[in-house]
């Protein structure tokens, strides 16, 4: 609980250096003319957003691989699933820690190049975003990543059908409906804790 | 003058936004990041009362408390089914959905627009506009607040709380509702939030929702953390800190613009090293250093 409050912290800190250093108006990185997009199946989708949707799944199949096969995924998910018993095994579970926090960095940066790349930029705007990818993060399943595709497609799908359906406007509060009509279904969350305990 | 008075209001406000939260962050533990929709509640509700329908202050502040009361009510038997990050992250649901309601339902808050011209306070047909009565009643607001939280914090139920902030399986195992505890802390908690948010619209007699976003809740968080958890006094006196920050950059010679930048990398530095020492505010991070 503590590293959530710190991290809220940290985003705060991170954020205000960036619009002191580069100031609150609205960046664009994004130099090409404006065109309409390839038509697909009827749908018009730009290039950009086209790269995305490769880029992703691209990384997504080698987080998996990786995770799965290489000797520092495996001691991720050992300390994942037991951090005490990792530290007898002389696996250092802050080390594993600070590799995973500086992997999850890389991938959020990735994404904000290519949301940056589609829309464009105010020292902001990383924090809805993010929050989407918890809300998706936590329908689809902590510590499953396959799971998360569903959990992103539900959520993304929702998104947009609320904006159809509704207004676009009304697409943040549709999004946590679901988060906390799903939480009230499971409350345990996944960490199957229903009250707290004293941490010895 | 004036200026000075302006500050000395916010101070109140923000002592009343930061004790109303720490009943239920400090005392029960419950971390919410949903205050300032409470805050946003109680403002819009006035504001639509005293614009609309001509209520008085008076009147519209113990409705503003039963209306912020019961959406806590509703909302915490939902939210507080979680626990620890999940019960984080879904206050936070609850803050965008409420600043969702204040932005986007046009025929009740008029959106971004916001409400203008609220009328100022009546006191027994006196007039209470000028900033040094206003300032006298924030006060005696805050003074009402601060003695009744000091009375909860003293009282069985208030011990409850904190036992259930250490450890809730103890708790349930002597016999105390947890679940009925925390749903009364947090509807409290929001009651008491809705004072601040109804002062604050008749005071700057014009409320849009930009003034209660997420960021503001997590200044309020950060307030109540900095000034130590549990912690009354330490709420007062961070929430002031934080406050007159700004303004001594701004008197130190640095723009307008990067003093509010500063003041919220300052707070988040803070916050940070408060998280990660496990200290309970910066009182406890100085006191253990002058022990070594």
């Amino acid at each position: 609980m503590k590293y959530l409050i710190a991290s809220i912290g940290l985003n705060v800190v991170l954020q205000n250096c960036i619009s002191l250093f580069f100031g609150d108006d609205t960046k664009i990185i994004n130099t090409d003319e404006v065109a309409v997009g390839n038509q697909i199946l009827g749908a018009y989708i730009t290039t950009v957003q086209l790269v995305t949707i490769g880029a992703s799944l691209l990384l997504f199949v080698s987080v998996n691989l990786f995770l799965h096969s290489t000797a520092t995924g495996k001691s991720i998910r050992a300390v994942a699933s037991n951090p005490d018993l990792c530290n007898i095994f002389g696996i250092s579970s802050n080390k594993i820690i600070l590799i995973t926090f500086g992997i999850g960095s890389a991938l959020a940066a990735t994404a904000g190049i290519f949301s940056a790349m589609d829309t464009n930029m105010i020292p902001t705007f990383g924090f809805n975003l993010l929050l989407y990818g918890v809300v998706a993060m936590i329908i689809g399943g902590v510590g499953s990543t396959t799971w998360l595709i569903a959990g992103s497609l539900l959520v993304a799908t929702a998104q947009n059908l609320a904006a159809y359906y509704i207004d676009t406007k009304w697409i943040d509060a549709v999004t946590y409906i679901i988060l906390i009509l799903f939480l009230s279904w499971n409350p345990l969350g996944f960490s199957g804790k229903r009250l707290k305990k004293v941490e010895v | 003058m004036e200026y000075v008075l302006h500050l000395l209001i916010l101070i109140a406000l923000y002592t009343l936004l930061s004790q109303s939260l720490n009943l239920s962050t400090g005392f029960t533990g419950l971390i919410s990041l949903a205050h300032a929709g409470f805050y946003g509640i109680g403002a819009y509700t006035t504001a639509i009362l005293s614009t609309q329908f001509g209520f008085s202050f008076w009147l519209g502040i113990p409705l503003a408390m039963l209306i912020s009361g019961a959406v806590a009510y509703v909302v915490s038997l939902i939210a507080l089914r979680t626990v620890e990050d999940y019960f984080i992250i879904c206050t936070l649901g609850i803050q965008i959905i409420l600043f969702s309601i204040m932005n986007n339902c046009m025929d009740l808050t008029r959106g971004p627009f916001g409400i203008p011209g609220i009328p100022s306070i009546y006191f027994f047909g006196l007039s209470l506009d000028s900033k040094i009565s206003f300032l006298t009643l924030s006060l005696s607001f805050v003074a009402i607040v601060w003695f009744v939280l000091r009375n909860i914090s003293k009282s069985g139920f208030g011990k409850t709380l904190i036992a259930i902030s250490e450890d809730e399986i103890y708790s349930q195992s002597i016999g105390k509702d947890v679940y009925f505890c925390k749903i009364v802390s947090f509807t409290l908690s929001a009651m008491f939030a809705a004072i601040p948010g109804a002062l604050y619209a008749h005071y700057i007699s014009y409320i849009d929702p930009t003034s209660f976003t997420v960021n503001e809740s997590i200044l309020i968080l950060s307030i109540v953390i900095i000034g130590g958890l549990g912690n009354l006094t330490g709420s007062f006196l961070a929430g002031a800190f934080l406050i007159l920050l700004p303004e001594a950059l701004r008197f130190l010679g640095m723009p307008n613009s990067i003093a509010a930048n500063m003041r919220q990398i300052i707070y988040g530095v803070i916050l940070v090293i408060v998280m990660m020492t496990g200290k309970n505010g910066v009182r406890e991070l100085f006191s253990a250093k002058t022990k070594r």
